[in-house]
């Protein structure tokens, strides 16, 4: 568990009453959730149960049908008073496929967003910045010049992330980082999660089924299921909780034990 | 027994609805691309790469075509009028039709099926890939970066590809002229000259210049509504081509009453 001080009361991020369907299919029925700043905040659920949707909700991505989403005291969820560029540039987000732009190498792909976000940056800057966040998820310099077709699945992921932390932001947020990957390439993933907490000071929600990812990087944890989130808690209190529908999904059993329904 | 009955209006009511959401749609990316124009100049390095991806890299394909459209324009004026008018009017005839139709046409229907389906299948395996959110998360909009350039490319490079065309086409109508219909070279040119307007050039260049707006937002159109996976990005790709087609020869008609008239 990352050991880093966070004050409970300074909330980065707030879900209030977030409701969301698609057609006919109601994905957030009802979510209310809130995430400190400097916290590492993993939700958990089961697949195609809404935990993308409230990332993609929580960088402007999706507007929903009703409640509020707050992010550093904005409400980002009303379009009127939505300035997505600023509020973007707060936040990075690593895509479940990296999404690495396949026309430009690693180093464009990291340099892009910094070029026209900051073109008062002279190209020798751009390029300190690269090699810089190359270092911080640990590649060499020589990695600017890969295709992301050179790439695998886990070198994609960390190049994403570089790219995501190319404008330093405030959050990060991951969509499912280690799904596809074997358990030493999710574990060097895992420690890049917990590198950007540190050196970085960021707030980071990480979206994931991987219980063994959820539990090493997770300041808390929250369980989201049927669109509510059901419970929310350190990782201790999600290892000892007595909800069976988190005990259900965290020790990965197909039917509830009739035991815990009972309690 | 009503609802059989009324089934071909229903089905009749949808295509009309579906027409109008697919031109208010093509309207609002018109609009959205072209709010980017200021920004050409900073992003002339994506604008340079379109045009070479769809200008510079047609060309193999269009020299054949463009020279055997000259051919068969030429041997079919030839065909018609050979006996009953001076050779001369061969010249004329081929001039005429490559400038004003056949030249703007054809390469605009070989464009629609090389880079008009090329962008939207890869607009739409980018929205597959989450590229296209991944530019909105880092502030980068699609249409300042990604749509923007290949508008430019396409209104650009189409009417410069056109225009290459005629001039290959004519060639290659000289070519058969002198070698396979026995016409000197004087005469074909001389009938070239013969009834020649500016006009001809002008409004056949000003078709491609529309054709080349509409194969952009045609393409741009199936790619971003494409539906998931590859039987997504196939279907996106042939509709794409399809209405292109149809919209390329709707649309030659519409500026042929206007500018021919």
């Amino acid at each position: 568990m990352p050991n880093v001080k966070i004050d409970p009361n300074d909330i980065m991020i707030q879900l209030r009453g977030l409701q969301k369907a698609f057609g006919a299919q109601t994905v957030l029925a009802d979510v209310n959730l809130n995430i400190r700043r400097g916290e590492t905040m993993v939700i958990i659920g089961q697949s195609g149960g809404g935990k993308s949707v409230i990332l993609k909700h929580m960088i402007g991505l999706l507007q929903p049908d009703g409640g509020e989403v707050v992010v550093d005291g904005v409400t980002i969820s009303t379009p009127k008073f939505f300035d997505t560029r600023t509020i973007r540039k707060k936040m990075g987000m690593l895509f479940q496929s990296g999404a690495l732009f396949d026309s430009m190498d690693t180093g464009e792909n990291i340099a892009f967003a910094l070029r026209e976000h900051h073109p008062e940056l002279s190209e020798k800057q751009v390029q300190e910045v690269v090699t810089e966040k190359l270092k911080l998820i640990n590649l060499v310099p020589e990695f600017r010049s890969k295709m992301p077709s050179e790439l695998s699945g886990g070198m994609r992921k960390r190049v994403a992330l570089a790219r995501a932390i190319a404008l330093s932001p405030e959050i990060l947020l991951y969509d499912e980082p280690t799904t596809g990957l074997d358990p030493i390439t999710s574990d060097v993933i895992n420690d890049l999660i917990l590198d950007m907490q540190s050196k970085l000071g960021v707030t980071s929600v990480v979206v994931t089924h991987d219980m063994v990812s959820a539990f090493k990087v997770a300041d808390r944890i929250a369980m989201l299921y049927k669109g509510r989130i059901i419970e929310v808690g350190t990782v201790d209190e999600i290892k000892n909780t007595t909800n069976p529908f988190v005990k259900q999904f965290i020790t990965g059993k197909r039917k509830i034990n009739p035991e815990d329904t009972a309690n | 027994m009503l609802k059989i009955l009324l089934a071909p209006l229903f089905f009749l009511g949808k295509m009309i609805a579906n027409g109008i959401s697919s031109v208010g749609e093509l309207c609002c990316i018109l609009w959205f691309t072209v709010r980017q124009l200021p920004y050409v100049f900073r992003t002339w390095g994506l604008v340079l790469k379109q045009m070479v991806a769809i200008g510079v890299s047609s060309m193999p394909l269009l020299f054949v075509t463009s020279i055997f459209t000259g051919m068969v324009a030429t041997v079919q004026a030839s065909f018609q009028f050979r006996g009953l008018v001076a050779d001369k009017w061969v010249g004329t005839a081929a001039c005429k039709m490559v400038l004003i139709e056949l030249g703007p046409l054809l390469t605009a229907l070989v464009l629609a099926g090389r880079v008009g389906s090329a962008l939207a299948a890869e607009i739409a395996s980018m929205r597959e890939k989450e590229e296209l959110d991944a530019h909105e998360v880092l502030g980068l909009d699609p249409y300042r970066y990604l749509a923007m350039p290949r508008f430019v490319a396409f209104m650009s490079m189409v009417p410069c590809l056109t225009v290459i065309s005629n001039c290959l086409a004519l060639i290659g109508g000289w070519i058969v002229a002198v070698l396979a219909l026995d016409i000197s070279s004087y005469t074909f040119y001389t009938g070239m000259q013969y009834l020649f307007n500016p006009m001809d050039l002008f409004g056949g260049t000003i078709k491609s210049f529309v054709f080349g707006v509409i194969i952009f937002l045609i393409g741009w159109l199936h790619g971003i509504n494409a539906a998931p996976g590859a039987r997504g990005v196939g279907l996106a790709t042939k509709d794409a081509v399809v209405s292109c087609c149809l919209m390329i020869l709707i649309l030659d008609l519409a500026t042929d009453a206007i500018l021919f008239q």
